[in-house]
């Protein structure tokens, strides 16, 4: 009886150290939630997907785990990857490496910046806190200086991009072995050797590591080497993933990483952590966050959730583990708590098979009589709705909330199921993971503002190829890989607008200054190399000053604009082309009293009417966006009925009446210019 | 040296500014001006608000990194309420009691519940932000009654009143970690928590104080920026936890705790705020401003590491927790 208990308790101790077994309940939990409220969520296909979306963010988790159970912190692994990534974009494309020689040199540059990393904080002794949040900016500063933050290196060959997109025997995704061999290999190094060993030794006490006569600062660099040569290997897969290497790449993944390593019980303070729990901390976000796209609810809920498994999962380790060393020698207590554990645990698995299972008999009691308004699937008995998805670049722009209103608007008319959802900040991996869901939920048609051409464009043919129509609206995709493209004006249109109006504003003679968004947004990127041709073609009197960042912040926008104002004070206009940047701007103007300063932009008529009325800002360049998202809608809904057909000339689209289609293009029109005359008649 | 002896990091920083404004003295003397020392100043003021408060909770061992969804959330509700005919100093206090009782919340959850700090403040973080974006769905709080702008105040009076509060509460901050027993006791927390339980103090509700002071400091910071323009912004405050961090790391605070002065904080403070517009001036282009940033902020303090015996860096800084460093704690501003 005793040795049972005990073999019992050993197993657990051996297997879950940190209380994993909580996180193990939380995923299986999750999984029985989600396969019965989410369509298509309890299939091999979609098992497989997860793995996909997980590899690049595994890599760098795994990578952090023995960094943090040595007592240390790595900050700049997302930095990292876009340093890699542009490197290998740069070696194979200017410099015409062949490929596996370009990824050689990816790989030297992380095992470089890992060095760095490594002989700061071991050899130097500087906090680890302090040297990778400095490194975050150089790596991703000497990124964005490489490529002038615009480069996109595009055109790998179609059997490198094969490692991040394709199957290996039509399932398992190409990069999954990698993952595997991978984490294997990080298994043995942590749990099976004696450098892991001394990595335990290390975070739980350093000095008394030393003391123990082990190499401190040779193991502790040996971690950050690794985890820089591994966010090399990450960009790679992130690269041949999305099929393009911009100096964005990896953008906030340090958070996610430390909390997928936290979430799996690896404490902060070092000494303690397995590879094992990583994984679990890991595939318990991204079942979460897949769960609850293909369930189509807010995306915003995956962060407020998160927020609260990562506290419930640390308080419950924390409840449990507080008791063992105090009362570890009284044998009755432990008896008592192992069936209280046992209890506990019966009682949650009874608890999430009883929900289960009330939801099934919901569902079907829910499915035989009138349908519900939710997302489920509809049942053969009532007839069909179309389930349109549509995807702004990000949910909490201004830009795309006023998108929404409109396409509530035409799916209310059209009586259509819509699902609106995308990335709360602009990621283009965060796209292609929403589109591969909606393909697993098989949803009738899916409508993109596509924030990156070229990775974006192989799931959307991948969705073609699965019968689901396609259209793109705000930004196209390539073109074979959506049925229409909703364009409300061309980069080419925006840009030409935006220098006239500057020209016929500064009298044809004169400087002028962008503030743009964020330095590497691709968009802008493409406006500006427009406007610079239209500037050599029609405005060789204009003198682009100078091009200053805002981040898509108003502040930042504002304390830019007010430095740009002393150090060129020969600049009269100010071309703000980030919706949240012209207010910045124009406030700025304002409190420095410029009257002689002008202030235009491309964004929205509601946040800058005060300044327009004012005379600060003189003119916002804008389509009806509340109008764009009606048609994009529209559009979708007629092409997976059949009643928008490739090749026709136009179509009608409820009260926006007959709209002309060119080349697949379904023209919105030319953009608006909102001023002081007509501004007060739009609210968006 | 000796004087320097505790204080290698802020004499280290502050020649680093030095070496800065001489630069900039030399090449663009136009930055010294009123006008753009005084835009700098209040472009940075929640920043330097925000770092007080950190310095709190970094010297007595802990992290807080939700103060950017909080500086947001604390705009926001500060904002609606001015809009609902609130007074502009009742929608202040307001934010700054919001502001507390986030910070209380992430201290309870870290004193008495036993949570390492980053994970309760990550945590927080991703579930405040991702609420905020939910209840607004990015709008803007717009159509802000005019007496919310500058507090009732014009544009040339704000700034002397935000200074004289700002330099108010820095210096009242500094004396009292300094000479006030409870100043002492937060560095006694961060070096040797278990010790000052033992010697009798409270360090669970000390830490919950130095949450809500950073989280009451926050909601200040975000209605002194708020109130610079007409209309809050849903998303403010993004990255603003790095920066703060940022700031008090490299003003010479220890993350593990028990170290760390207001004036090393200050000078960090001023020399991440002095960096991105001087670049500006010195006609750096912006594509290479951020590598620039993260070089300087590594030679800073890699100067400070290279002056120290080797083995004296590696095991004092590697060190987890406890042990010796309380006689380290100094205080000074």
């Amino acid at each position: 009886m005793r040795e049972a208990r005990l073999s019992v308790q050993s197993w657990r101790r051996r297997w879950f150290p940190n209380g994993e077994w909580v996180l193990l309940l939380v995923l299986v939990a999750e999984i029985g939630f989600f396969s019965v409220l989410a369509p298509n969520f309890l299939t091999v296909g979609n098992f497989f997907e997860i793995t996909r979306f997980s590899a690049e963010l595994g890599l760098l988790a795994v990578a952090l785990t023995p960094v943090i159970v040595a007592g240390g912190i790595d900050l700049s692994v997302g930095a990292m990857m876009g340093l890699a990534a542009v490197s290998l974009g740069a070696a194979h494309q200017t410099w015409h490496l062949p490929l596996p020689v370009a990824a050689a040199f990816a790989l030297l540059v992380g095992v470089a910046g890992g060095s760095l990393n490594a002989w700061l904080i071991a050899r130097l002794g500087l906090p680890a806190l302090i040297v990778t949040l400095g490194t975050l900016s150089l790596f991703r500063g000497v990124a964005e200086g490489m490529t002038q933050a615009a480069v996109n290196y595009t055109g790998f060959p179609e059997r490198f991009l094969f490692l991040g997109q394709g199957y290996l025997g039509r399932v398992v995704p190409a990069q999954l072995p990698i993952f595997v061999a991978i984490v294997a290999a990080y298994v043995v190094l942590l749990h099976r050797s004696v450098v892991g060993r001394a990595l335990y030794a290390i975070g739980f006490t350093p000095e008394g590591a030393r003391y123990a006569a082990l190499p401190v600062a040779r193991r502790v660099g040996l971690v950050y080497v690794l985890s820089g040569l591994m966010s090399s290997v990450a960009a790679i897969i992130y690269v041949a993933h999305l099929g393009q290497a911009r100096s964005d790449a990896g953008t906030g993944y340090e958070l996610d990483a430390i909390t997928a390593v936290v979430l799996g019980g690896t404490s902060v303070f070092g000494g303690r952590g397995t590879i094992g729990g990583t994984l679990l901390g890991l595939f318990a976000l991204a079942v979460l966050q897949t769960g609850l796209h293909l369930a189509a609810w807010p995306a915003e809920l995956t962060g407020v959730l998160t927020g609260v498994l990562l506290l419930a999962t640390i308080a419950a380790d924390r409840h449990i583990r507080r008791r063992p060393p105090v009362r570890a020698f009284v044998e009755e207590e432990l008896q008592v708590k192992n069936s209280q554990v046992a209890i506990l645990c019966a009682t949650i698995v009874a608890g999430s098979l009883i929900v289960a299972g009330t939801n099934v008999w919901l569902i079907r009691s829910v499915g035989a009589g009138p349908r519900a308004s939710g997302g489920l699937q509809p049942s053969p008995t009532a007839p069909h709705r179309l389930v349109v998805a549509v995807m702004p670049k990000a949910k909490g722009d201004p830009y795309f909330v006023s998108c929404r209103a409109g396409a509530e608007e035409a799916a209310r008319e059209l009586d259509v199921d819509l699902v609106w959802d995308g990335p709360t900040s602009l990621d283009a991996a965060k796209q292609n993971e929403l589109v591969e869901n909606w393909i697993t939920r098989k949803v009738d048609a899916i409508a993109v503002a596509v924030e990156n051409r070229g990775g974006i464009s192989s799931v959307l043919r991948k969705a073609r190829d699965r019968g689901i129509r396609v259209v793109t609206w705000d930004a196209d995709a390539e073109s074979d890989a959506r049925d229409f493209f909703v364009n409300q004006a061309t980069a080419e249109g925006i840009a030409n607008a935006l220098t006239d109006e500057a020209s016929r504003l500064l009298g044809g003679t004169g400087e002028f200054a962008i503030i743009t968004g964020a330095l590497s947004a691709a968009n802008q990127n493409e406006w500006i190399s427009f406007i610079r041709k239209r500037l050599a073609d029609k405005h060789p009197g204009l003198k682009l000053a100078t091009i200053r960042p805002s981040d898509d912040d108003r502040d930042k926008a504002f304390a830019e604009t007010q430095t740009l104002l002393k150090v060129y004070p020969s600049v009269k206009l100010m071309m703000a082309i980030s919706a949240p940047a012209v207010p910045g701007a124009a406030e700025a103007v304002r409190q420095a009293g410029r009257t002689d300063v002008r202030v235009i932009g491309l964004s929205l008529p509601n946040i800058n009417k005060p300044y327009v009325h004012d005379g600060v800002v003189q003119t916002v360049v804008l389509w009806n966006t509340r109008d764009l998202g009606y048609l994009a809608v529209y559009a979708s809904a007629l092409v997976a009925e059949n009643k928008l057909a490739p090749g026709a000339r136009s179509l009608t689209a409820g009260r926006l009446g007959q709209i002309e289609v060119r080349d697949s293009q379904i023209i919105l029109g030319a953009p608006m210019l909102f001023n002081k005359g007509n501004i007060d008649r739009f609210d968006f | 040296m000796a004087a320097f002896k505790g204080h290698a990091r802020e004499a280290s920083i502050a020649y680093a500014i030095a070496a800065l404004a001489l630069v900039l003295a030399v090449a663009a003397p136009g930055y010294f001006s009123a006008e753009n020392l005084s835009d700098l100043f209040l472009a940075n003021l929640p920043v330097l608000l925000v770092a007080i408060g950190m310095t709190l909770v970094v010297i007595a061992g802990e992290i807080d990194i939700s103060v950017g969804a909080t500086f947001a959330i604390c705009g926001v509700v500060a904002g609606a309420l001015a809009k609902a005919g609130a007074p502009v100093l009742l929608a202040c206090a307001a934010a700054c009691l919001l502001g507390a009782i986030f910070g209380a919340l992430n201290g309870a959850l870290v004193a008495y519940v036993g949570i390492p700090s980053i994970v309760v403040t990550l945590a927080t973080m991703t579930a405040l932000r991702d609420a905020l974006r939910w209840t607004t769905e990015g709008a803007w709080v717009q159509d802000l009654p005019p007496a919310f702008q500058w507090m009732g105040l014009t544009q040339r009076q704000f700034p002397y009143v935000v200074t004289a509060v700002t330099v108010l509460l820095t210096v009242a901050a500094a004396w009292s970690l300094r000479h006030l027993a409870a100043g002492r006791a937060i560095y006694a927390t961060g070096s040797n928590q278990l010790a000052a339980r033992l010697a009798g103090l409270n360090t669970s509700a000390l830490k919950c104080m130095t949450f809500s002071t950073l989280g009451a400091l926050t909601g200040l910071a975000a209605v002194l920026n708020a109130v610079r323009f007409n209309q809050i912004p849903s998303n403010a405050g993004i990255g603003l936890e790095m920066k703060v961090i940022a700031a008090v790391v490299v003003g010479g605070a220890s993350v593990t705790g028990g170290t760390g002065t207001l004036l090393g904080t200050v000078l960090g403070v001023v020399l991440l705020a002095a960096i991105g517009p001087a670049l500006t001036y010195l006609s750096v282009s912006a594509y290479w401003e951020r590598a620039l940033q993260g070089a300087i902020i590594l030679a800073a303090v890699a100067a400070d590491g290279l002056s120290h015996p080797l083995f004296k860096r590696v095991a004092g800084t590697l060190q987890p927790s406890g042990g010796g460093r309380g006689r380290r704690a100094r205080g000074a501003a």
